[in-house]
């Protein structure tokens, strides 16, 4: 059992790197490095013009290996890796691949550095592995460093009073458990905005709020009671996050460097994909800490 | 559970009825979300009134009230008006002393108790459901004229107009477009949609602009011998006319409400409704003078302007669809907004009601994923779209108009008791003139409703006994309150 790191020499790289050592060094499993590189045409053309492209790629692949060797013997000599390369069409089919060939347990992906500093940018190799992925997929938020974490301390599961959401605080419970880290349950909310103009009054929507942090905090008995002592429900931490938006509501929360959070696919997705649904999905655009999100049913 | 029910009877109705919700500790309620600045001056609420306001019904009543009331329609609005400021200052002296959100129901449930709080919710349940109703027909009305008047086709009169007959007017199987636009809202609430300050601006100022081409347009036409019989109906059909047009005063209370949000409520609140009022009055006096003024009486009561009425005149005076079809636009667009509204209304009102246990708790849930009381949203959505799909709209004005007259008279009266009874309540915004106002208040609200037909009479009797009926079989054995006294009772 390992896990598989997307790696580039680039800093989306690096911040997957670093968050997959640290997931592997927590769950004491081993990690494999890979690397995509474009794949050449598969029928060998007479003139091999595709011959330097290959070559190129192939030169590409090696210079990235050696440098994800370089920065794991710096950050993580203790950790037994693998570092390779490989060809796909895209980097998401052969990550894929990856994962089935190592039978990898996760995959753990950079953001694109087409966002905000410090929050979780899905690129388009994430949100296609989002789409595919059998297995839970990690995202490192931009620019993310452990700083001194060598493990991960604390697990935040991101609860709604579903049936999907148990199955996720059951898995998630199981990791925290394993990787010997604290357990947090949290539901995110945003305030509604009152109709404007709202008829009956002004405040109507913080009585909506009130209700519904009232049934969260009720769903969250539930569900540490549902856990049946796999953890101490003492021992497990609730939160209600609420904001005006996502970014606030996440914000709410404490984070520390060490901390991770989790997020099940939506519900309804087919063959127990990965498949965020649109809470989900501004949960994880908007985590300040890497996000893991594990497919429901897997 | 049933033994733990039965148990809370002890209590004696009589008090049950007398017991108030306690206040509570406006401190605490704060801590617990994001809160809204209090920073509303007198022309943002006068704005804020006007744009709750207009809309309501002004584009359907001149059909409903002119019948009755004849040239002399104008001073019915001037009554109805008068009415619904009078009322709104005293339900802003209500709403400023009880700092909690809510509608008419929670005030009154804080200041006068379960058994009055449950006949004003009987009252403020029929007002926004059947207003959202109502309007929702009217909608219907000016939709299949847009139709009409931009691609030539019209759905068929078996499936834009209802079953149930009144007077001379068209029936049909049910009225379809109606439906849809209530489904249409309930989508939009369900999913959390709501309407921001900029969407009301630009609704308000649609609905201005359209309302202003017709008076234009109107008085082009306008013949003075029209008001020749201007007292012809008399004084029962001046009051007549009056109860119908109340409910297009709808939505000038949530002025009121906001008290809490304005800085200096004394000065600000009464200007604000004052300003809005004035405003409200103006629009709808102009617009009643440019109608009457532009067609023979008899002509209101048509049956080509039994729907989109004044789309029709607009088109009758012009000879050309074009001003009558910008009527409509601007009414299809802007109707839609007030129907959202008006549902919204209705859905926090139940949520309200199933927070303090008066319904099943399935009321006051709010759906974990959309964050919005969708159970509620629904039920809603099914009773105000068989309403609107079944019954005419002339059965629905004067039900609205009933049920917001009676709240009003009740917090008038609240007003004039808490002052007894509680001297000392802290009271940011006290009502000017006390005691003549809320006397004034409801003797115009008793005067409205005097002009209602015997049969709303009997079909808001038949509702508010429905509704206490529930309230003495059921609510009163699991209210919230109830709850709470039994615990404080059990602790040692």
């Amino acid at each position: 059992m390992t896990i598989v790191v997307g790696w580039t020499p680039a800093p989306s790289g690096q911040a997957a790197l670093d968050l997959g050592i640290l997931l592997a060094r927590s769950a004491g499993e081993s990690l494999q490095v890979v690397t995509v590189v474009p794949a050449p045409w598969p029928v060998p053309s007479p003139a091999r013009v595709d011959g330097e492209f290959a070559a190129w790629a192939a030169e590409r692949g090696e210079v990235a290996v050696v440098a994800a060797r370089e920065h794991l013997s710096q950050n993580a000599p203790d950790l037994p890796a693998t570092c390779s390369w490989r060809h796909a069409r895209s980097a998401a089919a052969g990550l894929d691949r990856a994962g089935a060939d190592h039978q990898a347990i996760m995959t753990v992906l950079g953001s694109s550095s087409d966002g905000p500093h410090g929050r979780v940018v899905v690129g388009s190799t994430a949100g296609r592995l989002l789409h595919s992925s059998r297995i839970p997929v990690a995202l490192a938020s931009r620019g993310y460093r452990p700083g001194t974490a060598t493990t991960v301390g604390r697990v935040t599961c991101a609860y709604r009073d579903d049936a999907g959401s148990v199955e996720v605080l059951q898995r998630t419970t199981a990791i925290a458990v394993a990787v010997g880290a604290t357990l947090r349950v949290a539901t995110f909310g945003v305030r509604g905005r009152t109709m404007y103009p709202p008829q009956v009054a002004i405040r109507t929507e913080d009585d909506v709020l009130a209700a519904w942090a009232e049934q969260a905090a009720s769903a969250h008995a539930r569900a540490l009671a549902a856990l049946d002592g796999a953890v101490e429900p003492h021992a497990v931490q609730t939160a209600l996050a609420v904001g005006r938006d996502w970014a606030q509501a996440l914000d709410d929360l404490p984070w520390e460097r060490d901390d991770v959070l989790v997020v099940g696919s939506s519900p309804g997705s087919v063959l127990s994909r990965v498949f965020l649904g649109t809470t989900a999905t501004k949960i994880v655009r908007h985590s300040p800490v890497p996000v893991v999100v594990v497919p429901s049913g897997g | 559970m049933a033994t733990t029910s039965r148990a809370r009877t002890h209590q004696p109705l009589g008090s049950q009825l007398r017991r108030r919700k306690p206040l509570a500790d406006p401190k605490a309620g704060k801590a617990s979300g994001p809160q809204l600045a209090r920073t509303i001056g007198v022309f943002q609420l006068t704005m804020f009134g006007v744009g709750a306001t207009v809309g309501t019904g002004i584009f359907f009543v001149l059909q409903e009230a002119v019948p009755d009331a004849g040239p002399a329609v104008v001073f019915s609005f001037l009554v109805a008006g008068l009415a619904a400021g009078l009322s709104a200052v005293c339900y802003a002296e209500l709403a400023s002393a009880i700092p909690v959100s809510g509608s008419t129901y929670s005030y009154t449930y804080h200041a006068l108790g379960e058994g009055v709080a449950m006949f004003v919710a009987a009252c403020v349940l029929l007002e926004y459901g059947v207003a959202a109703s109502a309007v929702a027909v009217g909608w219907s009305g000016y939709f299949n004229e847009l139709l009409l008047n931009t691609v030539g086709f019209q759905i068929p009169d078996a499936l834009s107009y209802s079953p149930i007959p009144f007077e001379e007017n068209t029936t049909g199987l049910i009225n379809l477009p109606a439906v849809v636009l209530v489904v249409l809202c309930t989508m939009l609430l369900v999913r959390g949609a709501s309407e921001s300050a900029l969407v009301n601006t630009i609704m308000v100022v649609i609905k201005l602009s359209v309302l202003v081409l017709f008076v234009v347009i109107a008085f082009t036409a306008f013949e003075g011998d029209r008001f020749d019989a201007f007292w012809g109906a008399g004084a029962a059909g001046v009051s007549a006319a009056a109860a119908t047009i109340f409910f297009s005063f709808i939505g000038l209370d949530a002025v009121s409400t906001a008290g809490e949000e304005v800085k200096d409520p004394q000065r600000t609140l009464p200007r604000a409704l004052m300003g809005a009022l004035v405003v409200v009055v103006a629009i709808y006096v102009l617009v009643a003078l440019a109608g009457v003024g532009s067609q023979p009486l008899e002509d209101f009561s048509s049956e080509d302007q039994q729907s989109a009425g004044l789309s029709v005149i607009l088109t009758n005076i012009t000879g050309t669809t074009l001003a009558g079809t910008i009527l409509a636009a601007g009414a299809v667009i802007s109707i839609f907004s007030v129907t959202l509204v008006t549902l919204y209304g209705q859905t926090r009102i139940l949520f309200a009601m199933g927070r303090d246990g008066m319904l099943p708790t399935r009321f006051a849930e709010v759906h974990p994923r959309t964050l919005t009381p969708r159970f509620t949203t629904i039920v809603v959505c099914v009773v105000v779209s068989i309403v609107a799909g079944f019954v005419p709209s002339d059965y629905l004005w004067d039900t609205v108009s009933i049920g917001t007259l009676c709240a009003f008279t009740v917090v008038a009266i609240g007003v004039m008791v808490l002052r007894r009874t509680q001297p000392g309540l802290e009271r940011p915004f006290k009502v000017p003139g006390y005691p003549v106002t809320p006397v004034l208040t409801v003797v115009a609200c008793a005067y409205v409703a005097y002009g209602i037909s015997p049969i709303t009479w009997v079909i808001f009797l038949v509702w508010v006994t429905l509704v206490l009926s529930f309230y003495l079989f059921w609510g009163r054995h699991h209210a919230a309150l109830g709850r709470a006294a039994e615990v404080d009772g059990a602790r040692p």
